[in-house]
């Protein structure tokens, strides 16, 4: 029973690494790169299929024999219940758009259905044999079945250009997620965020407006930026269960105070106009270099935190101190932690993060207003929530977050790739979320936890 | 809790002393209001305010039942749920489906009972946390709002125009509100509504009391469908058209007023009379604030407003435990009645140095005070009577409100005389302050009781 997990990873590593050749294969044979792709992932599919059937299958009966079961089509109908539903259901779907639509009926769109399905399957299959991180596994296989969906059915979607300017969007995304995660690990919500984007974007123009060196002036802000984190924090210590509203209302207060200063004197409420340094352009921008190479900035930024947060969450005294606070209040105090201290102390980096990315946002759109954070209302939520954090405290982390960004950032590429305007993205991403949650973070029923 | 140790009677008004902090700010923005624009307790401004303030009073009310329910589940999506019934039933009257007020209510109804339905079944059985599903909700809802419309537009029917016209205080907005405000007195008291507060307080301990709590959950969210589908009811009568922008703010502020009435976000504990007043506190922030013209800066500095206010009103309810052995001993309504007294002094003063030199411009003679200063309430119809009959009309007005006073008075008296919570001196001293009201009221009447009335405070 012991070698069995080590076994399935092997599997997997093995049908990754058969992909990734028969990827190359398809490369090097001058295949366009959709249909090297989908064959490959094909093949992914195939092998751990075959592995999980052959090599994991019969240890798992050895180990469970003694329990003793059903019929074995039974037990296959009990498993995969869902999946075999949702694939009907799919099929169905299909073949109705198939007889009403004309032209529906395609070889692309074919495939498309056919990789739905073989993907419901293959995460319906796979996600039994993996216990820990299984939130991960599911969004890393949606982002693998959008991504092959996208470059599918949208030209130009697997082309560099796109995938540039994807990441940029995500890099803003997932820096507004940080402060998100982080919180959302300690069990509670930052919805100000949104409102520090917007007030650290227009701030930082209007402070460089006055003279001040751009560097200084970013500076301040990210300070002011953890300034309202802190005192985000030190009033909802004592509100935790209502940090949501609390992080709410001082939100308002920031965005609101912040155009009553920026806008005294100015005969355009709302608005700031000046000049943006262009090193500042140039971090954020989707042309921006690189020390020479063609990459934005942010990208590089966005990876570096990434790998910053992942690895200090892991390997550091203050990110296990975290996990221990989110986990059990009670026993993290027994270990003396000091539940206050980590309490502000994410909230200020919450407003710290948030703050440098309305300061990139500026120098990605040139102009500064108030309402560039908004869309981040929600998203950062749904982000987090996407990849797999608890929003009750003590389990995931940036890495899971990252997924979930990614998830979100490829999703509306796709969507406005077939054409969908802003309303049926929206509206798709509401329905999207709940089956993802759903998949992987129900809460126990009641009678368990008596 | 230090109130545990007292004797039952008591912890009535402990539980409920988080109502004193809806009520003193209540009373605050009203004397402010009524300083800054005294056209606020006109007929018009009371009717206007009715008008404005009603989708949000029931929108807070569908928030409620909801919060009550607990496991931290605020709605989200009461915004665009009422945008979504509100551009749904617009582009249905402009297709010529239905258009009677009773297709209207029936439509409306149904699309609030079948979303609340389906969002209570998906958080009972698939068991997602309730605010990633009110947060879905709020997405496909705002989306799909955009798709039936693309923007602000189309008309209400021929009916419905008048009701959100808000020019006489009596509109069947304001029997909606009443009528809604009404049904969740009486909901509250009902076994439904304990087992709801026992849930949301302790989930565990219900189920194990042999709550269905299924149930009762999906109940809270079907009362809350009813309450949105009427809060869209009342917004489509006030904004006369569709609109399917709207959600977000209107999120926003419903949870604000929820916030404000004392309802705790943690589930378990939340009242008509604390949202009521959070709803008009809202409308008052905004209202006191519209008086000052802060020209270009207006919406912002009413962001502000609203965030101080919230973030205060939040830690205010987080003192009050601390406070509550000094508030044990006070009633919220005696509390509420003090400063209504206040406030009534105010308003009168207000009104009365308003409308007194515009009586003597008329050329008409000394207008009778009292009609004047009663004519702030009911200026079209009542101050005419009372100029036809001013030598009778006003004794027997005197005469009831004392009655009626003293009956009140006499009542809470001897209701709370039974319990430690407060001396029936008190009482005494709130009746005694109430005759002296009315006797200032009326001694203004009894100088200038001959000369005919205007109707000058109508205009």
């Amino acid at each position: 029973m012991r070698a069995l997990p080590l076994l399935r990873w092997i599997g997997l590593g093995v049908a990754l690494l058969i992909a990734a050749i028969s990827f190359g294969l398809g490369l090097w044979q001058n295949l366009p790169a959709q249909q090297a792709m989908f064959y490959a992932a094909a093949t992914f599919a195939a092998v751990a299929w075959g592995w999980h059937h052959y090599a994991v299958r019969p240890g798992e009966h050895a180990a469970s024999s003694g329990a003793g079961s059903g019929g074995k089509s039974g037990e296959f109908w009990r498993r995969y219940r869902a999946a075999i539903i949702a694939g009907v259901l799919i099929i169905a779907v299909f073949l109705i758009a198939s007889a009403a639509i004309d032209g529906f009926f395609t070889w692309l769109n074919i495939i498309a259905c056919l990789v739905l399905v073989a993907l419901i399957f293959l995460s319906a299959g796979l996600s039994g044999l993996i216990v820990a991180n299984r939130s991960a596994f599911i969004g890393l296989i949606v982002l693998g079945g959008l991504f092959i969906l996208g470059a599918l059915k949208v030209d130009g979607f697997a082309s560099g250009a796109n995938l540039k300017s994807m990441l940029v969007f995500a890099s803003f995304l997932g820096l507004a997620c940080v402060g998100q995660t982080l919180v959302a690990l300690l069990g509670g919500l930052d919805l100000s965020i949104p409102f520090v984007i917007g007030s650290a974007n227009v701030g930082l123009l209007y402070i460089m407006g006055l003279g001040v060196p751009s560097v200084i002036a970013i500076i301040l802000i990210l300070l002011l930026g953890a300034l309202v984190g802190l005192i985000n924090g030190i009033l909802s210590f004592r509100l935790q269960g209502q940090a949501l509203i609390l992080t709410l209302g001082v939100g308002f207060a920031i965005s609101g105070g912040t155009q009553i200063l920026t806008s005294i004197g100015s005969k355009f409420a709302g608005n700031v106009f000046g000049q943006v340094p262009d090193w500042l352009k140039n971090l954020a921008a989707m042309n921006g270099q690189t020390f020479g190479l063609d990459v934005p900035p942010v990208i590089l930024i966005w990876i570096a935190v990434a790998i910053l947060m992942v690895l200090g969450m892991k390997n550091t005294v203050y990110g296990r101190y975290l996990y221990a606070l989110g986990g059990n209040r009670t026993s993290a105090a027994r270990m003396s932690i000091s539940e206050r201290r980590y309490w502000i102390g994410v909230y200020v980096i919450s407003g710290a993060v948030s703050a440098l990315t309305g300061a990139l946002l500026l120098g990605w759109s040139g102009g500064g207003f108030i309402g560039v954070g908004q869309p981040y209302l929600f998203m950062t939520l749904a982000a987090v929530v996407i990849g797999g954090t608890s929003l009750l405290g003590g389990n995931g982390g940036y890495g899971f977050t990252v997924i979930g960004v990614l998830v979100l950032q490829v999703l509306t590429s796709f969507l406005v790739g077939i054409g969908l305007t802003y309303e049926w993205q929206q509206f798709i991403f509401g329905l999207l979320i709940l089956p993802m949650v759903a998949l992987y973070a129900r809460s126990p029923h009641v009678r368990t936890q008596i | 809790m230090s109130g545990t140790a007292a004797a039952p009677r008591t912890t009535g008004s402990a539980t409920s002393a988080y109502l004193l902090v809806p009520i003193l700010l209540f009373f605050a923005l009203l004397i402010v209001a009524v300083l800054r624009s005294p056209h606020l307790i006109t007929s018009a401004g009371i009717g206007s305010a009715v008008i404005v303030a009603t989708p949000l009073v029931l929108a807070t009310f569908a928030l409620m039942a909801i919060a009550i329910a607990g496991r931290g589940s605020v709605d989200l999506s009461v915004g665009p749920l009422i945008g979504f019934i509100n551009v749904v039933l617009v582009q249905l009257f402009g297709a010529d489906v239905i258009s009677a007020p009773l297709e209207f209510f029936a439509t409306a109804i149904g699309l609030g009972l079948a979303y609340q339905l389906v969002m209570g079944l998906i958080i009972v059985f698939i068991r997602v946390q309730p605010i990633i599903v009110s947060l879905s909700g709020y997405l496909a809802l705002s989306g799909i709002n955009l798709v039936i419309m693309q923007r602000p537009g189309g008309t209400a029917p021929e009916w419905m125009l008048p009701w959100g016209a808000g020019t006489s205080i009596l509109s069947p907005v304001l029997a909606m509100l009443v009528v809604a405000t009404g049904a969740w007195l009486l909901f509250a008291r009902t076994a439904f509504f304990g087992h709801l507060r026992l849930m949301g307080s302790d989930e565990r301990a219900a189920y194990t009391a042999g709550v269905h709590i299924g149930i009762v959950r999906i109940g809270a969210h079907l009362i809350a469908g009813v309450y949105a589908a009427l809060a869209a009811i009342a917004y489509t009568a006030l904004i006369s058209s569709g609109d399917p922008t709207q959600g977000t703010t209107y999120t926003l502020i419903s949870v604000t007023a929820l916030v404000l009435g004392g309802t705790s976000l943690a589930g378990g504990r939340g009242g008509a009379i604390g949202s009521l007043l959070g709803a008009l506190n809202i409308y008052l922030i905004t209202y006191v604030l519209a008086t000052f013209s802060f020209g270009e800066v207006q919406s912002f500095v009413t962001d502000l407003a609203y965030g101080t206010i919230l973030v205060c009103s939040l830690l205010l309810t987080v003192a009050l435990p601390r406070l509550q052995s000094t508030l044990k001993h006070v009633s919220p309504l005696l509390f509420f009645i003090l400063l209504f007294i206040v406030a009534f002094g105010v308003i009168l003063h207000a009104t009365y140095d308003y409308s007194a030199p515009a009586g003597t411009e008329a050329g008409a003679g000394a207008a009778p005070a009292a009609a004047v200063a009663g004519a702030f309430l009911f200026e079209d119809a009542p101050a005419r009577t009372a100029a036809a009959m001013p030598m009778l009309a006003h004794p027997v007005a005197l005469a009831t409100v004392l009655l009626v006073a003293l009956l009140a008075v006499l009542r809470w008296a001897i209701a709370q005389a039974r319990t430690r919570s407060l001396s029936p001196l008190v009482y005494l001293v709130v009746g005694a302050v109430a005759v002296l009201a009315v006797y200032m009221l009326a001694r203004p009447a009894q100088t200038a009781a001959p000369a005919p009335a205007t109707t000058q405070g109508a205009t």
